[in-house]
């Protein structure tokens, strides 16, 4: 009879929570404003999903509205334009995924190994400058220096790869813009990206790399068995966040760099629902399109922080 | 204890400070009812007071187009005597970011300024409710709104058959055609002059022309033409098919004035023509092909860089580049060569072109409206009334005699040109003529005044030749005439023009017909142009097909539908 032990635990555990509840009473009682912000600004706002279910009109009553079930939904997975953006969605955030955390730690690493102060810091001000700039900004850069008269086209004709007269018109070949948009991307935020990764190598702990110096480690094995293994957790716990974002590909850069011609490349979800949704006042298939992404990535995150509880590391919950 | 106690006064002051955030909110909802229900008796006070001096009143006006700066309409010169007859003053606010988020707040809150402009979001406006009818105000206190819009009102109607706001402008007197064009293909002053200022009429002869230039300069890098595509200013680069051949812009349509027929011509020849003449120009090197991809302020710059030979575009949308161009060569006559003259090209030479706007109906799917959030609808109606009386139109346009403008003995209104220099940007603000340039019920540009002036400053020939510098008299003088417009074709009378202007219903066929063909049209362009000149039909063969899934009978039938319903209403 496990029965009574049972309850006697559970009480047990009831009482004990509530001491500690009593014992923290100041830290829930300075809580309650954040739950009632999270409440009214996260949880109310889900009402707003009805709308997904409906032929929303403004300025029409709850009551006064039609419901239609599921047609948005319908209609977005039945449109193969839907698939098509869903496509450039998941392979643009990936993209930016994988790039920024490679190129970010990368830079970190090697920024940490920098002894000359002074070089370090105009390096990483460098860096991480571009991430100031608006992405409208940024965009003007990125078009006047891809334009068949921009730079890279004078130096692809200067070194003789290709003919005056042939530049290269980079945004309008579909192909190349994943591609350019990584780029932009990585150039846009790797400085940025940086510095949470050298906040964490500051925590480690300067005797193991003296003891990994007494065994013999030279500087590379050093970065390898001390520097990465110290940042690992504040990794993990980053990349299950930004899989979690991972329907969320952005949207200026996307729009911006966008053009008529590399257009099955470039729209995102994010576009789509601006085009297809708001500018034909068919507010009823952007939230459908949104509940659909936030689903996705509360999916994903999900898995994502399953899969490094599994393997024992550092986790979100 | 203690503990307990402060415990316990730590939570009643966490719930205090709530309950007020509410109670607030609460007491706010409150008075705002309550003085929306004591207003109808106190505009009935004031109407009864009308004869008397008026209490001084300041009401609201969103402005869905932005331009100037927010403020008062009584801290101008103009505003300040319109609040001296009226006692109304109008607080203006500009939209700031998406005009479809700003409305869009306004109708989920129902609560809305005085008066509204809502520009492109009006359909949402008017399906929201937010607007009163007008049509028992205008009726009693509108005298000079029915003489205005008179000929118009009844296509001012909505489906229920009331009039609900008032139009940007609407024609009055006679109409003068601008004497600057409205849109047409520019060229540099420099191709003409080498050339020996011949008569430009056809587009081969335009290309002709630039090739020619190129040819003899190829050594200084010049483009031969580039076009606009960003966005939605896309037109620049699809609308080109309709002028040349000999029709004004009616944006997606080309209507026969016999018929009444409106016909899409995105899929036609004419557009197969126009995009072959840019392919091989493309072919030739004489194309821009970062054209597909910079955006509108690239373009504009490109423009203002003396290397690009010739464009198509409208008049208001390279102003811009224009001016900096005419400006420079004002300080300096050498640079005049690098400014754009506009000339009337078609297909064929017999065609006449239609650059100019011609006569028509009015604009009906922009306007200004009072809403039901408004305090004193009549005060509203009223000062509109008096805004359309002639000495306030000429007020608005002229400003004041003797001090912004200067009548001669035959009564014909000019600027001196101590005038013309001192009203630059800032006297604009703050004598008004900012604030009183668009947007409100008014004449449109194309009117006269009734003793026969110009409504519009710069459509009067007197100001209009004092602009002009040496070298543009010269130009002008080369090809016989006083104005660039009287180089185009006199624009015929068409009642219900433009078809542009047609009210789209939200989410309707209509619009997705536009928003499928847009997308369409950008994608298969660019594809069009770039191509080599040997691959141009099966890329176009591609486009048709998809073209052809598009229900283009249907919006042709709804667009001319609408097209004979106006032209019924004009002839009424």
């Amino acid at each position: 009879m496990p029965r009574p032990a049972e309850n006697k635990q559970q009480s047990g555990r009831m009482r004990l929570f509530f001491r500690k509840l009593y014992q923290q009473r100041a830290l829930a009682v300075m809580s309650v404003p954040f739950l009632i912000w999270l409440i009214i600004f996260k949880y109310l706002p889900l009402w707003g999903w009805s709308i997904a279910f409906q032929d929303y009109k403004p300025a029409k009553k709850f009551m006064e509205q039609t419901w239609i079930g599921f047609e948005h939904f319908k209609f977005l997975f039945g449109d193969d334009r839907f698939l098509r953006v869903l496509r450039n969605t998941l392979a643009m955030s990936s993209i930016n995924l994988f790039f920024g955390f490679v190129t970010a730690i990368t830079l970190a690493l090697l920024l940490n190994e920098v002894r000359n102060i002074a070089f370090k810091r105009v390096v990483q001000t460098v860096s991480y400058l571009p991430h100031f700039i608006s992405w409208v900004v940024a965009a003007s850069i990125i078009q006047t220096t891809l334009s068949p008269d921009g730079t890279i086209n004078q130096l692809l004709v200067g070194l003789g790869f290709i003919d005056r007269g042939n530049e290269i018109l980079f945004l309008g070949i579909p192909e190349y813009f994943w591609t350019i948009f990584g780029a932009s991307s990585v150039w846009k935020d790797i400085g940025w990206n940086t510095i949470v990764y050298l906040a964490a190598m500051t925590t480690i702990d300067p005797t193991q790399y003296e003891a990994a110096e007494i065994d013999g480690a030279n500087r590379f094995k050093k970065m390898i068995y001390v520097t990465l293994p110290g940042i690992k957790s504040v990794v993990i716990v980053l990349l299950i966040m930004n899989i979690g974002y991972l329907l969320e590909s952005g949207f200026e850069p996307q729009y911006l760099l966008g053009n008529g011609m590399n257009v099955d490349y470039s729209e995102n979800i994010d576009i789509f629902v601006l085009k297809y949704g708001i500018a034909q006042s068919n507010f009823s298939l952007s939230i459908a399109a949104g509940m659909f992404k936030t689903v996705v990535s509360f999916i994903l995150l999900f898995l994502a922080n399953n899969a490094a509880k599994r393997m024992g590391e550092a986790r979100l919950y | 204890m203690r503990k307990t106690k402060r415990f316990w006064l730590l939570s009643l002051t966490a719930i205090l400070s709530l309950s007020m955030i509410t109670a607030c909110s609460g007491t706010n909802n409150k008075a705002k009812e309550t003085t929306g229900k004591t207003e109808p008796s106190s505009s009935a006070a004031a109407t009864a007071t009308a004869e008397a001096k008026q209490d001084k009143v300041t009401f609201k006006i969103f402005n869905g187009v932005a331009g100037s700066k927010d403020g008062n309409t009584n801290q101008t010169t103009i505003g300040k005597i319109l609040e001296d007859q009226t006692g109304v003053n109008f607080k203006l606010e500009f939209v700031v970011g998406d005009l479809n988020t700003k409305i869009g707040t306004m109708i989920a809150a129902n609560d809305y300024p005085d008066v509204l402009i809502p520009d492109a979001a009006i359909e949402e406006v008017l399906n929201a409710g937010a607007f009163i009818p007008l049509d028992d105000l205008i009726e009693e206190h509108g005298p000079n709104i029915k003489r205005v819009y008179g000929k118009s009102l009844n296509q001012m109607r909505s489906k229920d058959g009331k009039i609900y706001f008032l139009p940007i402008a609407a024609q009055v007197n006679d109409f003068i055609p601008e004497p600057e064009a409205g849109a047409g293909f520019w060229v540099q002053r420099r191709v003409l002059e080498e050339a020996g200022y011949p008569k430009i009429k056809t587009l081969d002869q335009y290309i002709e022309l630039i090739k020619n230039y190129r040819d003899k300069h190829k050594d200084e890098n010049l483009t031969g033409m580039v076009s606009l595509t960003h966005d939605w200013r896309f037109f620049a680069t699809s609308n080109p098919p309709m002028h040349l051949m000999g029709y004004p812009n009616d944006g997606n349509v080309t209507v026969d004035t016999n018929t009444w027929e409106a016909k899409t011509y995105a899929g036609a020849d004419s557009t197969k023509r126009w995009l072959k003449a840019l392919n091989d120009l493309n072919a030739a090197g004489l194309f821009d092909k970062a054209s597909f991809v910079d955006n509108y302020d690239q373009y504009i710059a490109k423009l203002t860089s003396h290397k690009v030979l010739g464009f198509f575009d409208y008049r208001w949308q390279v102003d811009n580049a224009l001016n900096v161009l005419k400006d420079a060569a004002r300080k300096d006559p050498s640079l005049d060569g690098y400014n754009y003259f506009p000339l009337p090209v078609t297909f064929d030479e017999g065609t006449p072109d239609a650059y100019l706007d011609p006569p028509g109906g009015l604009v009906t799917n922009r306007g200004i409206g009072i809403t039901v959030s408004a305090k004193d609808p009549v005060r509203i109606i009223q000062f509109f009334d008096n805004m359309l009386t002639e000495e306030n139109q000429t007020l608005m346009s002229w400003g004041i005699k003797g001090e912004t403008y200067e009548v001669n003995e035959e009564g014909r209104y000019y600027r001196t040109q101590e005038q013309i220099d001192k009203i630059d940007e800032p006297f604009r603000e703050s004598f008004g003529f900012k604030y009183f340039s668009w947007n409100w019920p008014m004449y449109n540009a194309t009117s006269t005044l009734a003793d026969g002036n110009a409504k519009n400053v710069a459509s009067q020939p007197e100001v209009f030749q004092m602009t002009l510098t040496d070298k543009d008299k010269f130009i002008l003088d080369k090809y016989g005439v006083q104005t660039y417009s009287q180089l185009f074709a006199e624009p015929v009378p068409r009642p219900y023009f433009p078809a542009w202007g047609f009210t789209k219903e939200q989410n309707s066929p209509e619009q997705l017909w536009e928003a499928s063909k847009d997308e369409l049209t950008k994608k298969y362009f660019p594809k069009l142009v770039l191509t080599t000149p040997d691959k141009f039909d099966s890329v176009w063969e591609e486009y048709m097909k998809e073209f052809g899934k598009l229900d283009t009978a249907g919006y042709e039938k709804w667009t001319t539908e609408q097209v004979k319903a106006k032209v019924e209403l004009a002839n009424q």
